[in-house]
């Protein structure tokens, strides 16, 4: 399995591992929203191991982690959030998730000045459950009610990532190299003081996800602004 | 403008409220006002047009059009009409006539920005470069201190070609700049990267890896910078430089190949090369050593060691996979196939696994010689865990060996699954159950397949995994309304039109195509083409959805990407979704061009005598459904004193009118071949190396008389695999049309036809000459003598020379070629009912044999 970033190409088999695996689906275009707005943060692993049936064989993806950083955040707190994850079926027990999110966290990290990463989980999905806790150490937090579509409640997870400025300090007193996220620190203990306070911006979350789902990137992205003519200034 | 046009200020001021409410999206309030205006001034066009507008936004685009229209003769030279006129087509996709009007407007406002930006993302998206340098040139002389503008047009330039050009304009820009940005300035340091990458693509390599090392610290995107030197330090050779910076990249993520061939080059080692396996050998080993859980350094030696060294590479590998109970091992593995020598190998090795069993966890353990002493302190129940995990593991990876084409042998494999679901691993685990019901689906029994799968899907209702799978199996066994049904499990429940209308939405593009699939195998002709246009239409929308991204990437800043989607989008039709619905539908409308009858509502797929029968229960049943779908439709329409069906954003969905597809086959009936052309171009334009592609292309080129681009099909086949059965059929059915002809060919076309084709491809001797010739040769090979038979339908359409019986002998003893699949059974079986008509003994003899070989397979079960 190759773990690496995911390309716009890869989106087809993105959404179809997506559909194949959870119920939570979206348009082609909400993936290039986050391809074309965090291109470093979301990872896909690839089945290289296919025998080539024709000269255009699309990557065949066997797990993917689809991820954002949140825009404005409530907590005034810089932090990725992971919109979907999910590994096929046929290619559980490698690892495979813990090593998307681990990129993917990194990239947060690196990128953005990530603090913490959120999620959100169903709170029937045991199994996506003790993953996120027990394998990659999230910690679970409020709980939102009615967060999914259906209608079921979602528990709203978070993980810090402060091991990841020990690991970026390592690399760096090895390369003797002062590039520092100096400005991390402050940023880092003030996401912790807020650590699962979840509350104020549960409301706006729970819209943005339904949006994404409904009407695709046009109306969440910013405002879609080459539909519209802005025939004012013309006719003035 | 007109004297007549200019509204007094009252009017005016409604005006303006007309056009914010129109962008606020307060529609009715924007009618409202619109029509206030129109009221006193019922031919101001400038308002007709932003009625129209609005109207398009609502939904209802003809009367939106009309009243365009009309708002044009009222006034012709107003930029607002035009610019609406431009914004109503581009709601149609229609961008030619969306552009035309965009100029149009722009010459009569050359000022506005608004029409510009139009008609820039228009230029883009239709990848007019010329003209969007042009307009991104304008708009960066109109806004030289944005620096979007800027980048923009070395976007322009770069597709356009000039790389040299871009990167001038990246330079002016960063000259400009007065103060060093931030260094959170997430535009800027994106910016950087884009420029870096075209001196790359200029291929100036040595000053690429300059720019890059000058520019590494304030890069905010750290793993591309650190690919970026890598690569450039590989393609300049400087190893040691290469070597350290692609263990760099590996340490941050092991699991990536591309490092991995990168380390190999920069340390100078080759697979190819038996000398240098030692030494490749010894570096995957210290990058496996680095962690327990990584696998791709444990993996990718298997490919290039050979003989003894795989033997023990593979052994170690296999017991650590199995041991752990990892499902996907075998999956990980089956590329090694392709070599019979580590395919055996791979065989012994997990076979000799099975008599290790009796010793608990012994086995498994003996690999690692510290193992057994965790395993003397274990309980006895965790030994006895670990030798049902073992034991489990050897035989689904032996099931799933026998199951593989390469190395298939289903009644081995039916033993080794039924074995591994006797060991019950667990309530839930449905893996065994499912790779049954893939064993059964190989054997052709299909029915059972799907029993078996939906089994599988029972012992965990709550996993979308198995219910995809299940949902599958019931299509490929013709099942649509359980196939729905199961998919409802997961579905939005508020999805208008029901899980098909979900699915649809969420461009599940594997269940529109097997849904079409299975209309078609069952000759429902008008539903198989409404699920392959639905997918012709899925490509759209994802070429569509680019668009928005034309400005929304600029603001963003994330230019690298942009141009990646750009790229992709290009070529976003040889995908293979797009490749499996093009074949089926051009294989539709060709089956509509030689049997029209089969517009009109009759089904395809003629059985011979009980094919007779097959045709009208479809037939009857394509009735009932379309009854059923009528009586639903009234009911739903009586109940309808409440509004059209809404989404949830209020967006109105249409209802479809044509549930069951009959007006779309019969518009396809009319001009069968026009049609499939709609797929063809794209297809051979996108994917001319496949060679399925351009069989399609012979086929539809063919019956349109178009000999010179059949020929070109053909020749891109012959260029690559001349040996390909289809050539000699393809080849011979060419030969034949043009010896038929009614008018001769244009002088210049028969030289090429003979220089290009006969002379270099065809032997000597007549069209049927050599068909019999190429029999000889090929007699035991089943698609060989498919073409062969082909060749004699074409030859004889009327069966005389006693044809008929012939080809029926010469098929059914390829049932007996030991090469022959059941894919090419059915074939055969198809060509013998279709082509041939063939008597109700021959069919009789070629099922029967077929059968003997086949026993579960269900087309050959007499029904």
């Amino acid at each position: 399995m190759d773990i690496r970033v995911l390309r716009p190409s890869d989106i087809p088999h993105v959404q179809q591992t997506n559909i194949t695996n959870l119920p939570e689906n979206y348009f082609c275009k909400y993936y290039l929203y986050h391809a074309l707005s965090w291109p470093q943060l979301s990872y896909v692993a690839v089945d290289v191991s296919r025998p080539k049936k024709t000269p255009y064989d699309a990557p065949k993806i066997v797990g993917y982690v689809l991820a954002k950083m949140e825009e404005d955040p409530a907590d005034g707190v810089q932090h990725g959030h992971i919109t979907s994850l999910s590994v096929m079926r046929t290619h559980r027990r490698l690892g495979l998730a813990e090593k998307l999110m681990r990129q993917s966290q990194r990239a947060m990290f690196e990128t953005y000045g990530a603090v913490y990463v959120s999620l959100h989980v169903r709170v029937s999905n045991i199994a996506a459950l003790a993953l996120y806790r027990d394998t990659l150490g999230f910690k679970v937090g409020d709980t939102e009610a009615k967060y999914y579509a259906d209608g079921e409640d979602a528990f709203s997870m978070r993980m810090d990532l402060d091991y990841l400025r020990n690991e970026a300090l390592d690399e760096e007193s090895e390369e003797e190299d002062t590039v520092g996220k100096d400005e991390g620190g402050e940023v880092g203990s003030a996401g912790k003081a807020g650590d699962g306070v979840d509350g104020p911006k549960k409301k706006e979350k729970k819209r943005k996800v339904r949006v994404g789902r409904q009407l695709g990137v046009g109306e969440l992205v910013e405002r879609n602004e080459s539909s519209k003519p802005t025939l004012t200034n013309g006719t003035a | 403008m007109a004297a007549n046009q200019v509204l007094p200020s009252k009017e005016q001021t409604l005006f303006r409220h007309v056009v914010q409410n129109y962008e606020s999206k307060q529609y009715k309030k924007g009618l409202k006002a619109a029509e206030q205006i129109l009221r006193k001034h019922p031919n101001h066009g400038d308002t007709q047009a932003m009625k129209a507008l609005i109207l398009s936004s609502q939904g209802k685009s003809e009367e939106a059009f009309e009243l365009c229209k009309l708002a044009l003769k009222n006034a012709m030279k107003s930029q607002v009409c035009w610019h609406v006129y431009g914004l109503l087509y581009r709601g149609q996709r229609n961008y030619e006539e969306a552009l035309k009007a965009y100029r149009f407007a722009l010459r009569l406002d050359p000022d506005s920005s608004q029409i510009q930006r139009d008609l820039a993302m228009l230029q883009v998206q239709m990848r007019d470069y010329e003209g969007y340098v042009q307009s991104r040139r304008t708009m960066l002389q109109a806004r030289p201190q944005h620096r979007q503008n800027w980048t923009a047009l070395a976007i322009a330039l770069q597709m356009s070609g000039d790389l040299a050009g871009a990167e001038d304009v990246l330079q002016k820009y960063e000259e400009s700049m007065r103060q060093t940005p931030n260094r959170n300035d997430m535009e800027h340091a994106e910016a950087v990267l884009y420029k870096n990458t075209i001196i790359a693509e200029r291929g100036e390599m040595e000053r690429a890896l300059e720019h890059v090392d000058s520019v590494a610290k304030m890069a905010l995107d750290k793993t591309a910078v650190m690919e970026m030197r890598a690569q450039y330090l590989l393609a300049l050779d400087r190893n040691d430089g290469a070597v350290e910076a692609y263990t760099k990249l590996l340490r941050r993520n092991p699991e990536h190949r591309e490092y991995y061939e990168g380390l190999e080059k920069a340390m100078g080692l080759d697979r190819s090369k038996t000398e240098d396996h030692q030494k490749l050998g010894e570096m995957y080993h210290g990058w496996a050593e680095q962690s327990d859980r990584v696998d791709a350094p444990r993996r990718l030696p298997l490919d290039f060691k050979t003989g003894d060294a795989f033997r023990q590479h593979a052994d170690k590998y296999l017991r650590r996979m199995l041991k752990k109970g990892v499902p996907s091992t075998f999956a990980n593995l089956k590329q090694l196939y392709s070599d019979p020598e580590k395919k055996e190998t791979i065989r012994e090795l997990v076979e000799g696994y099975l008599s290790e069993q009796p010793q608990a966890n012994g086995g498994a353990e003996r690999s690692e010689p510290n193992g057994s002493a965790d395993g003397s302190h274990a309980t006895k129940s965790k030994a006895q865990d670990s030798a049902t995990t073992w034991e489990l593991s050897v035989n689904y990876f032996l099931a799933q060996h026998y199951d593989y084409h390469l190395s298939r042998d289903l009644s081995k494999a039916r033993k080794y699954i039924d074995r591994a679901i006797e060991l019950k691993p667990s309530e839930t685990d449905y893996t065994y159950h499912m790779t049954r019901a893939r064993v059964l689906k190989h054997a052709g029994n299909v029915t059972e397949a799907s029993k078996a799968m939906n089994e599988a899907m029972e012992m965990d209702l709550k996993d979308r995994y198995i219910n995809t799978k299940c949902a599958k199996y019931q299509l490929r066994n013709n099942q649509h309304d359980d196939a729905v049904a199961t998919m409802g499990l997961f579905t939005r429940k508020e999805a208008v039109g029901g899980p098909l209308g979900d699915l649809l939405d969420m461009q599940c593009v594997w269940y529109i195509t097997e849904d079409g699939e299975a209309y078609l195998r069952q000759g429902n002709l008008g539903l198989a083409l409404k699920r392959f246009k639905a997918v012709f239409d899925v490509f759209v929308t994802w070429e569509d959805d680019q668009f928005d991204f034309h400005s929304f990437s600029l603001r963003k800043g994330m230019v690298r990407a942009y141009v990646d989607m750009l790229r992709w989008e290009d070529r976003l039709r040889e995908h293979p979704f797009f490749t499996r619905a093009a074949l089926s539908a051009i294989g539709v409308y060709c089956l509509l061009f030689d049997q029209p009858q089969l517009a009109k509502g009759g089904a395809a797929n003629g059985e011979g005598a009980e094919g007779a029968a097959e045709r009208k229960k479809a037939a009857k049943k394509a009735k009932r459904e379309a009854e059923k779908a009528e009586a639903e439709r009234k009911a739903a329409a009586a109940k309808k004193a409440t509004p059209a069906k809404k989404d949830e954003d209020g967006e109105v969905k249409k209802e479809d009118a044509d549930p069951q597809g009959v007006e779309l086959l019969k518009t396809a009936g009319e001009k069968p071949l026009e049609e499939a052309m709609k797929w063809v171009e794209p297809l051979l334009e996108m994917s001319p190396r496949s060679v399925e592609g351009q069989f399609a292309g012979f086929e539809v080129y063919i019956r349109r008389k178009k000999y010179l681009p059949a020929l070109k099909c053909l020749l891109a086949v012959y260029s690559t695999d001349p040996e390909h059965p289809k050539c000699h059929e393809q080849g011979c059915r060419l030969r034949l049309a043009l010896e038929k002809l009614d008018e001769s060919l244009p002088e210049k076309v028969k030289q090429i036809i003979e220089s290009e084709f006969l002379q270099k491809f065809i032997p000597k001797g007549s069209v049927e000459e050599n068909n019999e010739e190429y029999l000889a040769k090929h007699k035991d090979s089943a698609l060989h003598v498919h073409g062969v038979v082909r060749v004699r339908q074409a030859l004889h359409p009327d069966g005389s020379g006693g044809v008929k019986e012939k080809s029926a002998q010469d098929l059914q003893q390829t049932l007996g070629s030991e090469g022959t699949n059941l894919t090419q059974a059915e074939e055969g079986l198809r060509l013998l009912n279709e082509g041939l008509g063939a008597d109700g003994k021959a069919r009789e003899a070629y099922v029967a044999k077929a059968r003997e070989r086949w026993p579960e397979a269900a087309v050959f079960r007499v029904s």
